[in-house]
């Protein structure tokens, strides 16, 4: 190789082809994948955010949750994700339109999140639940290696005032202790609406047929 | 090579002349940052291991802390050291002198400006949360600016070459100056400025991960690789006119096997299974690689007790076979069942970084330094301590990630074992990652004091031959 015009034209061939190859090509395919509406329920589905969820998720990523938590379940058959209940099924790629920023992630020292919110998944997972999750982990999930994220509280002393109502339940050692009281703040309301509107508990009828069919002979439905 | 003959050396003094002060400062800035990087690095492994430490400060979160080191090291120590190699070797290679440096270290002055603000964005509780584009979004365009007026010295310098014969080294030079600004311009164009939907954001971003480790970082470890070989050795390539064929099949191939990232996730069937056709097909251009090295070293194994940067060099190469194995291995469902999103998969990409590219980099900085500065590395034993941390502190980590990583694999795949049992299982391998982290750090902070004597010629040793001993300027030639 002498020539630096041809060089320069594989050099760029290259890339291009792998854009319009991969990027362009997946776009033309899903790009305009849309809501769905279901026949019987005439609801259209995924469902949108809360603004105070969509705030949330904002908070979800400045404080960089995505390090730790993927947000994407595998199907049956690959991994245990519906053995820990991390979903009802698999992820489908129209699950996430709703989400502005989509951040699957790409690692697992957290458990995965994309169901945090799902009721039939995880009962005990009420909004006093992440509450404390956030300000003291060891205190509902024992052995974890999740950082406390007391930043996204204030710590009141009780003295003559009035409790506030928004105060959270912390177990006693975990606690700042008697006279005081834990206060979210609204970065931690936000934080907590967001990871409760995470579920993905409606199946669509399309994707599932589809997966079923793809299942059965081979690997390579679409 | 050629014969050592006096016009030669003059002319690569006067290149490494007009390479030193943009040199200078492009090794400097890097090693600032692969120092604070690495401290940032160490605390987030500690963090993981001993939660409490440093988590009462939303700057210090593992989650912040975390992507802050990733992006220190890749935006501040890996594209400024692959610039200070790379311009040099562009110049020596194309046989002109680097122009106009002062505009260059312009150049230099705002990326690392940009990187500075990127990282205490990302602090700062600003950042974007993809995957290294996590700097805040007024930080690319600074830097991508910045980068326009670096690597268009790369170009130049190539077009305006004095050299007949066109060397590997120069093609993956030429094509990693390129595809940077192109990745980190599309990814950020697609992921930020007009975002695509859905799961095609995460298309896009490993799309930009494999190709910035893929077509930036292994180029840039590759060309290292294919200069000091013959350089150091006083041979020719073994088997060098396959190169080109290696090239070509390597760089496409990479290019079109980042889907091979998202094996299992929502995203069409098709994208990752085109990744991992592709991650197969680069078996043959790995190999062809591996004859030019291994090839060029047989039976000269013995040089590498002469020179340290030769010790790097096979270092690289040795991580550059690994990395493409597990890569590989990242294509075969079984494997990428147990192996996805564990510390295995941060094994991968450490592998490339620091393994591979890194170590390039310590082998071309013992080399080109001593050049740019006319001195000589005043505290031998301390290289051999850098080399040393090196090799110990990346078995601690291949160890403690790999077979850390596959007990993780296995755990997550029972779902009868609590999440909070795995993370109590994984202590030990977290410990030992600190470790591997710590010890790499101590590497280089005695490199960094190396290269500050460099700096500042006190006392009389000056007088001594470059630490890269075993070939003198007289085995210079263009290679």
């Amino acid at each position: 190789m002498k020539n630096g015009l041809k060089l320069f034209l594989g050099v760029f061939a290259t890339l291009a082809l792998s854009w319009v190859g991969l990027l362009l090509t997946a776009h033309q395919q899903i790009g305009r994948l849309s809501q769905f509406k279901d026949p019987v329920d005439e609801t259209l589905y995924p469902q949108p955010l809360s603004g105070l969820a969509v705030q949330g998720s904002m908070v979800y990523q400045d404080l960089g949750c995505v390090s730790c938590h993927t947000q994407q379940v595998r199907r049956e058959g690959f991994g245990a994700d519906l053995g820990r209940k991390w979903g009802q099924r698999g992820s489908y790629a129209r699950d996430y339109i709703r989400d502005e920023v989509v951040l699957i992630g790409q690692s697992r020292l957290g458990p995965d999140l994309r169901n945090a919110g799902n009721l039939e998944l995880h009962p005990y997972a009420d909004a006093d639940y992440f509450y404390r999750l956030l300000y003291a982990p060891q205190s509902v999930a024992p052995g974890t290696n999740m950082p406390a994220h007391a930043f996204l509280f204030e710590v009141h002393a009780l003295a003559g005032r009035q409790p506030s109502t928004h105060a959270i339940k912390v177990p006693g050692r975990f606690g700042p202790g008697p006279g005081y009281e834990v206060v979210p703040t609204n970065r931690a309301h936000s934080l907590v609406a967001y990871l409760q509107s995470l579920k993905d508990s409606y199946d669509y009828p399309i994707e599932r047929s589809r997966n079923a069919a793809a299942e059965k002979p081979k690997e390579g439905g679409h | 090579m050629n014969s050592p003959d006096q016009p030669v050396r003059t002319e690569q003094m006067e290149i490494d002349a007009s390479a030193k002060w943009p040199g200078l400062a492009l090794f400097g800035s890097a090693l600032f940052w692969l120092l604070l990087g690495g401290t940032l690095q160490l605390v987030a492994a500690i963090q993981l291991h001993t939660p409490a430490f440093l988590a009462d400060c939303a700057w210090f979160t593992y989650g912040r802390i975390a992507p802050a080191a990733q992006n220190a090291l890749v935006y501040g120590w890996g594209i400024n050291a692959a610039l200070g190699f790379g311009l040099w070797l562009m110049a020596r290679l194309s046989a002109t002198t680097l122009r106009h440096g002062g505009w260059l270290l312009v150049a230099i002055n705002f990326w690392n400006m940009g990187v500075t603000l990127g990282v205490l964005g990302i602090l700062g509780g600003y950042s974007t949360s993809f995957e290294l584009l996590e700097m805040p979004r007024f930080v690319p365009l600074i830097l991508l600016v910045s980068y326009a007026m670096m690597g268009v010295w790369a170009v130049t310098t190539f077009s305006i070459r004095n050299t007949e014969n066109v060397f590997a080294s120069q093609w993956y030079l030429f094509g990693a100056a390129f595809w940077f600004p192109w990745l980190y311009a599309i990814a950020q164009l697609m992921l930020l400025k007009a975002p695509v939907r859905g799961v095609l954001q995460p298309v896009v971003n490993a799309w930009f991960v494999h190709g910035l480790y893929g077509l930036w970082f292994v180029p840039v470890a590759l060309a290292a690789v294919y200069y000091f070989l013959p350089k150091i050795l006083g041979k020719p390539i073994a088997n060098y006119y396959l190169a080109p064929l290696a090239f070509w099949w390597l760089v496409i191939g990479t290019a079109l096997a980042g889907g091979s990232r998202l094996i299992g996730a929502p995203v069409p069937v098709w994208i990752p299974a085109l990744g991992t056709v592709a991650n197969f097909l680069l078996v043959v251009p790995v190999v062809i690689i591996g004859l030019n090295i291994f090839g060029t070293l047989s039976g000269r194994y013995s040089a590498l007790a002469g020179s340290v940067t030769l010790r790097f060099i096979l270092l690289s190469a040795l991580a550059f076979i690994f990395a493409s194995v597990l890569n590989l291995a990242f294509s075969f469902r079984d494997f990428v069942e147990i192996a996805q999103f564990t510390l295995l998969s941060e094994l991968r990409d450490w592998v490339v970084l620091y393994a591979c590219f890194s170590a390039a980099m310590f082998g071309a900085a013992y080399f080109i330094l001593p050049r740019l500065t006319a001195g000589a590395w005043r505290f031998p034993a301390l290289v051999k301590m850098h080399l040393g941390a090196t090799l110990v502190g990346g078995a601690l980590l291949t160890v403690a990630l790999g077979v850390g990583g596959w007990q993780q694999g296995h755990l997550l795949n029972t779902s009868g074992v609590a999440f909070g049992e795995i993370t109590q299982a994984m202590t030990f391998w977290f410990t030992l990652r600190t470790a591997g982290f710590a010890v790499l750090l101590f590497g280089h902070l005695a490199f960094v004091i190396n290269f500050v004597g460099l700096l500042c010629p006190l006392g009389a040793c000056g007088k001594k031959a470059p630490a890269d001993l075993g070939q003198g300027s007289s085995a210079e030639g263009h290679a």
